[in-house]
């Protein structure tokens, strides 16, 4: 069996700010829990509250709303973009324009996902002085140092060893030379001009030797892509009418090129427009490659001699080729992938627009500038077992005994906060647990200094420091019987109190007068999740803070003339406690 | 930190051996056993290496590197086909807490952190087992074989065999320096 850590969960209030929806009908709404008013408990097993309960170390707190924010509930800005595998930071205007992966030379393995290093093959310099020649002229290769791929294997090799995501964009697997996007363009002008005259021959043939390009060759889909816009571009031009402003096409309602003909729909044919109608001509579709225009092979002959003659071993996993852009049903298809770059984000107050956590947009730092993180502002709940479990005994909660358990609350606030603790007698569901709080109310001091304290007690009087230090050593001898109404133990930020539950039995039979409402109701065998004792607390924490500025200073801001003004926050909380053992 | 208490346990046996001249071998490498360990030149064993010959014998080639923690030797009974026992061939890599239990390690192998070849496994030339990676008992790796991830296999198509012996004969340069020698005691 699983050992179990006891949780504490926290429920952000922003659920609970949603609009109810209204019945059309005469249809009864249906019971539904998760309601946060006071008379209605929280239920933790609710489908809904599911999505509003987190760790205390994943929340923030709004300063200006005094309310916490969950990670649901808080908008993201992103501040920076950054290669994780470089660190170099990418100004968003080279994302919008390049793309969201790194442009430099970081690559991940496509067969096994590690980092790619570039080495050249030119074996290293021997003899006299050899370290000191750092010079590499060799080709140079990307290679994996965990799975020993290298990019040799798919036939790639790199002429310099920066840059190689430029140098890759232009190297199809094999080494054959892709196209580029504006090698293409160049020729489809240079066809276009040969089109209309035969003067221009002469000019492209002084700039650089023409490109011949097959009219069935296989494009990779950028290519594809970028002839098949430009060939609609030019139908596009060609077919629609030139109206009066000169704009091709309307743009849409509101253009007058739109309005002028429409008009003239209602007009009738008039000299002006049957000039316009003899321009447009019929769009067709793409002809060949130049075009766009790829044809499946009607046999996929080659790929299944490959398949015989390699085997397996030779086709990429699902893995693989999901990070692939193309097609990739071999390995030697597989080319390096790029690093996807990754964001630093501040995050805001929903409704306050308040910035709760900014980071710096330094890479390499991971400070924070402004950091308003739940832990500094309401207590934190620690859970353990009152008796210290016996090595032997086993890790679950017997039914139907009762057994103890000590939460600690930890006050992170300068100032000392007053708790009330609230808890349903019954958890709901269908295996209620039986809880009972020793001590509702109490008050944990303030997280002061240590110095400062030991300063405060030598000012106070001694019978005031005596007394505390009784309550310390009461604590300290042990006390062995919890009793209600006091607290357990207490801190110099910190209060424990004790937590009686007496855990259900998970037997579904039974006498039917036992059961309780839900069980009746539902008696199926028991889910996942049900054996695991979740008692809904309700907290609540009132404290004296100051007007305007939050952070007292170490315990003597507090003594200047400030107002200081009641404050309260109230959440509920989940604990789980344990699992109940079936019997 | 108080004193060390000696062990009143009896000193495990001490293995008859072989060692080359010009082996480099830590004081604290730890060689038990009562079959013969043969360790060629050239290579270094780091302190805290074990090699267990009570089984079976062991034979270290020339060039390799036994790194701290690794464990070398059969630990149970060698079948007929082990006499021999384990045999790491030249410019073998053991990492840091390996367990080789290997019939054998062919030439220019590395054995990353960490990992387990069983009982009686032959691994074939310039492979590499990753990481934390397993090998059956008595399994067969042909060359070249690269063993990684979960369970995954591939063939190592790179060719930088070459470069890679060079590597390990540089780094043995290094730990000649770093690693003070005693081949007396184990004598």
């Amino acid at each position: 069996m699983a050992s179990f850590t006891p949780y504490t969960y926290f429920k952000c209030p922003c659920t609970d700010a949603s609009i109810p929806s209204r019945n059309l009908g005469d249809e009864q709404p249906p019971e539904t829990e998760e309601n946060s008013d006071d008379d209605r408990t929280f239920d933790p097993r609710a489908p809904r509250s599911n999505y509003s309960l987190y760790p205390l170390e994943h929340l923030l707190y709004c300063e200006d709303c005094h309310q916490i924010r969950c990670p649901r509930c808080v908008l993201d800005e992103i501040v920076t973009w950054y290669c994780p595998n470089c660190l170099f930071e990418v100004p968003s205007s080279t994302v919008k324009s390049e793309g969201n992966r790194c442009t430099r030379s970081c690559f991940q393995c496509p067969i096994c996902v590690a980092p790619l290093s570039v080495s050249s093959l030119e074996a290293p310099p021997q003899g006299l002085g050899a370290e000191l020649a750092s010079q590499q002229n060799g080709p140079f290769v990307l290679n994996c140092a965990y799975c020993m791929w290298s990019s040799k294997e798919i036939g790639i090799q790199f002429e310099k060893p920066n840059g190689i995501f430029a140098q890759l964009a232009k190297i199809k697997n094999g080494g054959l030379p892709i196209l580029t996007a504006k090698d293409r363009r160049k020729d489809r002008e240079e066809r276009k001009r040969d089109f209309s005259g035969s003067s221009a021959a002469e000019e492209s043939q002084e700039s650089e030797a023409p490109i011949n390009l097959d009219p069935n060759e296989r494009l990779d889909p950028e290519s594809q892509f970028s002839n098949l816009k430009a060939f609609y571009q030019t139908q596009m031009a060609e077919s629609s009418p030139v109206s009066a402003l000169g704009f091709t096409g309307d743009y849409g309602y509101g253009s007058p090129g739109a309005l002028s003909r429409i008009m003239g729909l209602y007009t009738g044919g008039s000299f002006a427009d049957k000039k316009s109608k003899t321009k447009s001509g019929t769009m067709r579709e793409a002809r060949d490659a130049l075009e766009g225009l790829q044809i499946d092979p009607l046999s996929s002959d080659e790929a299944i001699t490959k398949l015989r003659t390699e085997g397996w071993e030779s086709t990429a996993s699902a893995e693989q080729r999901h990070e692939q852009t193309t097609h990739t049903p071999f390995l030697s298809d597989l080319r390096p992938i790029a690093y996807l770059l990754r964001t630093k984000r501040s995050k805001r107050c929903k409704t306050c627009r308040h910035i709760l956590s900014k980071p710096e947009s330094k890479v390499q730092t991971t400070r924070f500038r402004i950091r308003l993180v739940a832990l500094n502002y309401i207590p934190s709940i620690t859970i353990k077992p009152l008796q210290p479990p016996l090595p032997t005994a086993s890790p679950l909660l017997a039914p139907l005994k009762p057994v103890q358990f000590l939460l600690t609350f930890k006050n992170p606030l300068f100032d000392s906060v007053k708790v009330t603790v609230a808890t349903p007698a019954k958890t709901p569901g269908r295996f209620p647990t039986k809880v009972t709080v020793l001590c509702p109310q109490f008050e944990v001091g303030a997280n002061t200094d240590v110095w400062d304290e030991a300063l405060r007690d030598n000012h106070k009087s001694s019978s005031l420091s005596g007394e505390k230090r009784r309550t310390k050593a009461e604590a300290s001898e042990g006390q062995h019987q919890a009793e209600a109404g006091k607290v357990w133990e207490r801190g110099r930020n910190w209060v424990s109190v004790v937590v009686e539950v007496v855990p259900p039995s998970l037997r579904i039979g039974g006498s039917e007068w036992l059961k309780s409402e839900e069980m009746k109701r539902d008696s199926g065998n028991v889910r996942d999740g049900e054996e695991v004792v979740e008692i809904p607390v309700f907290v609540r924490v009132e404290w004296e803070g100051e007007v305007g500025g939050e952070e007292s200073g170490l315990g003597g801001g507090g003594k200047e003339k400030e107002v200081r003004e009641k404050r309260e926050l109230a959440y509920w909380c989940v604990l789980g406690l344990g699992k109940v053992a079936v019997d | 930190m108080s004193s060390k208490r000696a062990s009143t346990m009896p000193a495990p046996p001490k293995p008859p051996t072989s060692l080359a001249s010009s082996l480099i071998i830590a004081e604290h490498a730890s060689l038990t056993g009562t079959h013969l360990i043969t360790l060629g030149p050239n290579t270094v064993v780091h302190p805290r290496a074990r090699f267990n010959s009570a089984h079976a014998p062991i034979t270290v080639g020339s060039n390799c590197i036994i790194c701290e923690r690794s464990l070398i030797g059969f630990q149970s009974d060698a079948a007929a086909n082990e006499r021999k026992g384990a045999v790491i061939e030249n410019g073998v890599v053991i990492e840091v807490g390996a367990v080789v239990e290997a019939r054998t390690v062919g030439e220019g192998t590395v054995v990353e952190v960490q990992a387990k070849i069983g009982k009686g496994a032959v691994l074939g030339k310039h492979c590499k087992i990753g990481p934390l990676c397993e090998i059956a008992e008595g399994e067969v790796i042909p060359d070249f074989t690269v063993v990684y991830g979960n369970g995954m296999r591939r063939l190592d198509s790179s060719g930088v065999e070459d470069l890679k012996l060079k590597m390990v004969a540089r780094q043995i340069e290094v730990l000649k320096k770093l690693i003070p020698s005693n081949l007396a005691k184990f004598q």
